[in-house]
């Protein structure tokens, strides 16, 4: 059910609103944004609130059509909405696009103007591509021919754990004729298992099988390694802990192009939160130590994480009201991550670098169009945030009929108050 | 209301050294009990306890329905591999199926850690664990300290060595938390593939000073009140943790020569079954030192003490 007002207008003014300029918030008594697809006019009292660009989202996965039960593209869709996006790298788990066929319908799924709420042609999604068949080990996808696209701006593994060597090898040494950079959840199977939290003193005590950070930085190093040999660029998912960040610096030291991304989550829990057993937390790859979250933040002060991602992954409730080991692991993301660490964020790394990692980096990996254009120094879509208004974290803050996610019931610092993106405004 | 602190009983983890205590008085009186002729007290009459064990279970399920048929209860076996479970029901849906049909307490076994409190979050009844995984097995815990008690008199200052597969085992956890809280000293040992692998434990600040880590059984050992040999299972051998069972015994069985090292009144205990020859040489498991057929006794008593108390009973009642 949509809870919110949204209309196309064409023009947007702003009164009393912090206005990013590409270096800061400049008070400003009165600023509009013309957008044109609508006729009308319409004005909003920001009361002080900050008005920056809409955010890009990676690690994203809408479920559709393969498990439509649990998630649909108008879900995701509007949980890009509600959270001031206004793209996203889609990447489905469930949904390999390993030939142009499955491309094509993702993007007509993605754009279809049946879809609800008039979301068509309004963010800008990007795909990964599959490099393997139904991410296997057996078979390359039809990089040659998705890559044509340009809405395909890379190739990835789906989160799967990194297959063969020699496999890998092939994907990337064919795939490098597409120039595409590949994506990796760097994770080797075998040093996992059957692990499903962070191995450290919690998985110990409470006697979990646990997912060493070995299996991260060994992987890695794989990866690093083929990059180098065969001059492919690559990308790291959801990078857990500070070795790993140890490698991408001593990497990019020796010319390799390696970025790698941190996730939300990653970065404002720490696996203490194993003791409440709630399997909210089962998420992957897992929440690690306290001094691995501060490892993932200096990472992100010294500018080695490019970006932070959202990692949102839907859940159906019956997968997650079980024991912890027997849960589905993942957690929303999109609609809460804004206001969730803004805070604490800018605090850290300051605003201008909060927005790079949160809208800017993000988008420019991916190829998509910046919602700042450092050009012009103008914001193309936009979301207003009170960065002091507290947000109770509640089912209905969630798009979809699913809410996994270990805030929910929690108090976030910060608000979503408004977005204008393509054109469309939308108080929340 | 209840006799103790806490409302269920999903491990030593946090339980007071007050509700330990009282646990174990209970238990000391029930024991007493389970001597006379007449072993039945009337204590949990009209209520009805399910033991609901999703893995398989001969002793501690015995144990938990004879403590509560000595306690009058009426009592219901659940186990999976002839419920609906096997159909596909839930978790949830199969204790609130239970729990239809007003019952009181739930005894739960289960390879996921942390059920029971998971079981809580969606039920009125008591739950108390009879094993989650490789956590908690609070109840062998408690009969394990009463044990100690019972022949050394206290567990203040005591030193407890725990030899075995530390990392799988349920008992090793919660005789750490439960041992240290009560004043004792544990040592754990264990070849390192078995053992868990972050000596970061140690930042437990509650265990802080109460725990130890040897892989040498001699040391281990030495000067040890009372050591607890761990069952080591076969399907170790499997996922190559172990390379034999004979290298396991070579270098950290319980021999007579191993516990030559301990004080001189050392008792010997184990969780049971035993694989004799592996962890436990065959004539020390029936020598001397040997507490082991006590420490079944002992379950019933601290599982009946357990079962009371969390109903609310109060000491002398019925003892």
């Amino acid at each position: 059910m949509k809870m919110h007002k949204e209309m196309n207008i064409k023009n947007l003014v702003l009164k009393n609103a912090k206005v990013w300029n590409g270096k800061s918030f400049e008070e400003r008594k009165e600023v509009s944004f013309e957008q044109g697809k609508g006729l009308a006019t319409e004005e909003f009292d920001c009361n002080g609130a900050l008005v920056m660009p809409a955010l890009f989202g990676l690690g994203v996965d809408f479920m559709e059509p393969l498990r439509d039960d649990v998630y649909t593209f108008a879900d995701g869709l509007e949980a890009l909405h509600r959270g001031g996006f206004c793209g996203a790298l889609y990447e489905s788990a469930a949904n390999p696009i390993d030939d142009a066929d499955k491309l094509s319908a993702m993007k007509f799924r993605v754009n279809s103007p049946d879809l609800e709420y008039n979301f068509a042609n309004r963010f800008d999604i990007k795909f990964l591509g599959a490099y393997s068949k139904g991410f296997g080990s057996d078979s390359l996808a039809e990089m040659m021919e998705l890559a044509e696209d340009e809405s395909v701006a890379g190739f990835g593994d789906g989160g799967e754990a990194i297959p063969s060597t020699r496999f890998i090898r092939l994907a990337m040494e064919y795939g490098k004729m597409t120039g595409k950079r590949f994506f990796f959840q760097p994770m080797d199977k075998s040093l996992r298992k059957h692990g499903c939290v962070h191995e450290g003193a919690y998985s110990d005590m409470l006697g979990m099988k646990g997912i060493p950070r070995i299996a991260e930085t060994i992987a890695a190093h794989t990866v690093l390694e083929m990059a180098r040999f065969l001059q492919v660029p690559v990308h790291f998912k959801q990078v857990t802990c500070g070795e790993t960040l140890d490698l991408v610096r001593e990497a990019r030291k020796k010319g390799i192009d390696v970025t790698c991304d941190v996730g939300l989550y990653h970065l404002l829990l720490d696996d203490s939160c194993l003791e409440t057993l709630d399997s909210a937390y089962h998420i992957l790859p897992p929440i690690r130590s306290a001094a691995d979250r501060e490892a993932l933040w200096m990472g992100i002060e010294d500018g080695t994480v490019n970006a932070i991602s959202m990692n949102h992954t839907p859940v159906l409730g019956q997968d997650t009201e079980v024991n912890f080991e027997d849960s589905v692991p993942g957690a929303l993301a999109l609609e809460i991550a804004l206001p969730a660490i803004w805070k604490e964020l800018s605090a850290r790394v300051g605003e201008a670098r909060a927005i790079e990692l949160l809208s800017i980096a993000p988008a420019k990996l991916v190829g998509a169009k910046s919602a700042f254009d450092e050009n012009t120094q103008k914001m193309a879509n936009i979301v207003i945030l009170d960065p002091n208004k507290p947000h109770e974290v509640s089912k209905k803050d969630f798009a979809g009929h699913v809410s996994n996610s270990p805030l929910l019931g929690k108090t976030l610092p910060s608000s979503i108050l408004a977005t204008f993106v393509s054109g469309v405004w939308t108080k929340l | 209301m209840s006799a103790l602190q806490i409302k269920h009983l999903f491990g030593l983890q946090g339980v007071s050294k007050s509700d330990i205590r009282t646990i174990l008085d209970n238990a000391k009186q029930f024991r007493e009990i389970l001597e006379r002729p007449v072993k039945k007290v009337p204590s949990l009459r009209g209520m009805t306890v399910v033991n609901l064990f999703f893995e398989n279970s001969t002793r501690t399920r015995t144990s938990f329905e004879l403590a509560e048929k000595r306690l009058s209860a009426d009592t219901v076996n659940f186990a999976s591999s002839n419920s609906s479970v096997k159909k596909g029901e839930t978790l949830v849906d199969t204790l609130r199926n239970i729990e239809s049909m007003k019952i009181d307490i739930v005894v739960v076994r289960h390879k996921g850690t942390g059920v029971p409190k998971f079981l809580a979050e969606h039920s009125n009844a008591i739950i108390v664990n009879a094993g989650d995984g490789a956590h908690e097995h609070p109840t062998q815990s408690l009969l394990d300290m009463l044990t100690v008690e019972e022949k050394l008199g206290t567990l203040e200052g005591k030193k407890v060595a725990i030899v075995g597969d530390i990392r799988h085992s349920r008992v090793a956890r919660s005789n750490i938390w439960g041992m240290t809280t009560m004043g004792a000293h544990v040592t754990l040992c264990g070849p390192s593939t078995l053992v868990p692998r972050n000596t970061e434990l140690l930042q437990y600040k509650e265990l802080a000073g109460s725990v130890s880590w040897e892989t040498d059984v001699y040391k281990a050992v030495e000067d040890a009140d009372a050591v607890i040999a761990l069952r080591l299972q076969k399907e170790r051998m499997d996922d190559a943790l172990l390379p034999s069972m004979r290298e396991y015994r070579n270098f950290f069985g319980i021999t007579e020569k191993v516990l030559s090292e301990a004080k001189d009144k050392v008792i010997l205990m184990h969780p049971g079954p035993i694989n004799r020859g592996v962890e436990l040489d065959s004539d020390i498991a029936d020598g001397e030192h040997s507490v082991i057929l006590d420490q079944v006794t002992n379950g019933v008593a601290v599982r009946m003490a357990v079962l009371y108390l969390l109903a609310g009973g109060r000491a002398n009642e019925n003892a």
